[in-house]
């Protein structure tokens, strides 16, 4: 086996460093991507890269507007419980 | 379209089913929808590396974490040879934090959306097997 296939291979059996800073919260994107983009790819009945690409970014943009949203709702009720 | 004997039928299904298991996207293969396929196939996999990337291979804990090892086998059974490898040796891989959250999601969606497909995938093939001649 080559050098690099090895070097790929232990790159899986270690894990990352992912700080618990806010830049973390990133790694939501690409998990909402995968998931609008699979949902879309059961429900269309014809797949065009145009329109599939259109209802993929309002799918991922809804997602998106909605955990900020929950999120704002959960800070203002921890803020009037706590504040 | 021929129509299928209903005990064909069911094998079909089986068949279908199992093969969008076995491999993501394979199902919608078997069903002659090529671009569906490679996109499903593409998007699982990618999803479920990137999850293995970050958290190493020992978010797959069969023993640790059974409800996330229930949504992870649902990606391919190749998985349950992952979780035996994470098993037998648990000194060796081991995950914690952040990774470990972030790599047990990643993984877990990605299983959950290759159910959502097979049961996709199931269902075109029924629909596809009970429409009359001629469609």
């Amino acid at each position: 086996m080559s050098a690099g296939a090895i070097f790929v291979m232990a790159s899986f059996t270690v894990p990352e460093q992912v700080g618990t800073n806010p830049y973390a919260l990133l790694w939501l994107l690409p998990l909402v991507a995968a998931i609008a983009i699979v949902y879309k790819v059961t429900k269309l009945p014809t797949i065009t890269a145009g329109s599939f690409l259109k209802d993929v970014a309002v799918l991922s943009g809804s997602i998106i507007v909605f955990v900020v949203v929950i999120a704002l709702a959960l800070f203002i009720l921890t803020w009037l419980i706590t504040g | 379209m021929v129509r299928r004997s209903k005990e064909n039928q069911t094998v079909f299904l089986i068949t279908v089913g199992l093969l969008a298991w076995v491999v993501p996207g394979a199902g919608h293969l078997m069903l002659k929808e090529k671009i569906r396929s490679l996109i499903i196939f593409a998007t699982i996999v990618l999803t479920f590396c990137i999850g293995l990337y970050v958290g190493s291979i020992a978010v797959i804990d069969p023993v640790g974490a059974k409800p996330w090892y229930l949504a992870q086998i649902m990606n391919s059974p190749m998985v349950a040879a992952l979780g035996h490898l994470t098993a037998s040796a648990p000194a060796k891989y081991r995950v914690f934090g952040r990774p470990n959250e972030i790599g047990q999601i990643y993984t877990s969606i990605a299983g959950l959306l290759n159910l959502l497909c097979i049961i996709n995938a199931v269902y075109l093939a029924h629909v596809r097997g009970t429409r009359p001649a001629g469609d």
